[in-house]
C-alpha cells in the first residue's frame, strides 16, 4: 500500500520543480525490516517502513536535486554516535556539505508533513526566514545547542 | 533557526511515537520546546521571543532586555 497517493506525489514534483534551487541531502536513520516484527519495547520500529516511503517520496519528487542516504542504525553504530541520532526513524535534512541539522524524529504525518516539505525547500534555497535581528542574536551562541520541538500529527 | 546558526540542531519529535521521551520532558501539550534538555516552554512564541528563549536555554545572556511576554503558554522553566 502506498503511503502517499499519486496525486500528492505529482503535486510535490510540480512544486519542487519550481521551488527548489540547490541540492538537498536527506538522511534516513532506520532499522530496516523491523516494522513487521513484534519485539520488546524499544527494539522494534513500527514506523520505519513508512518513514522509508516518505524519504523516498522526497527524493523521487526531485531526484536531480535531492539525494537520499539510508543509515541502518543496527549496523552502523559509529555513524549514529557521530551524527548524534537519538532514535528511529529519524529523517535529517541538510545540504550536501554537512550532516542534516533539521530533523524529524518519528513519522512526520498530518500537520508535520508540511513542515517536512518546508524544511526541504528552505534548505534547498538556504532561506532561514528569520529577521536580521534574530540572526544577530543567534550569533551570540558559542556552544552546540539542541532544540527539541514536540509535536503531534493533529 | 538551524539554518541561521551552524550551532543549532532542530529536532521535531512526534510526541505520541516516543512516549518515554515525552514523559521525560513532561510534555502535556504541543508544541512543547526543550532547549539543551534543560529549559522548556509550551506554545508557539513570536519569533523574537522564541530566539530569546533558545538563547536563554543555551545559557547566553543578552545585554538588551526583551519584553515580557504575556499569555498562558510562554513560561520558561528550567
Amino acid at each position: 500500500m502506498a503511503l502517499i497517493p499519486e496525486p500528492v506525489r505529482q503535486q510535490l514534483k510540480d512544486r519542487f520543480d519550481t521551488v527548489l534551487t540547490g541540492p538537498v541531502h536527506v538522511t534516513l536513520y532506520t532499522k530496516p525490516g523491523s516494522s513487521r516484527l513484534i519485539l520488546p519495547a524499544g527494539l522494534g520500529c513500527p514506523t520505519c517502513e513508512d518513514a522509508r516511503q516518505m524519504a523516498e517520496l522526497l527524493r523521487d519528487a526531485a531526484p536531480e536535486k535531492i539525494t537520499l542516504e539510508v543509515v541502518d542504525v543496527s549496523r552502523d553504530a559509529a555513524r549514529v554516535e557521530i551524527d548524534e541520532v537519538a532514535d528511529v526513524p529519524t529523517i535529517a535534512i541538510g545540504s550536501n556539505s554537512e550532516t542534516g541539522r533539521v530533523r524529524f524524529q518519528g513519522l512526520p504525518t498530518g500537520t508535520e508533513f508540511p513542515a517536512l516539505i518546508d524544511a526541504v525547500e528552505r534548505v534547498s534555497r538556504s532561506e532561514h526566514g528569520l529577521s536580521e535581528e534574530s540572526v544577530a542574536a543567534l550569533a551570540e551562541l558559542t556552544d552546540p545547542t539542541e532544540v527539541l520541538v514536540f509535536a503531534t500529527p493533529t | 533557526m538551524a539554518l541561521a546558526s551552524p550551532l543549532i540542531r532542530a529536532v521535531c519529535v512526534e510526541a505520541n511515537e516516543f512516549p518515554q521521551l515525552s514523559n521525560q520532558f513532561r510534555v502535556r501539550g504541543v508544541p512543547h520546546t526543550v532547549i539543551n534538555r534543560k529549559a522548556s516552554f509550551v506554545g508557539a512564541l513570536p519569533e523574537r521571543d522564541f530566539v530569546m528563549a533558545v538563547l536563554e536555554g543555551a545559557g547566553v545572556t543578552m545585554d538588551e532586555p526583551h519584553d515580557e511576554v504575556s499569555g498562558p503558554s510562554t513560561e520558561i522553566s528550567a
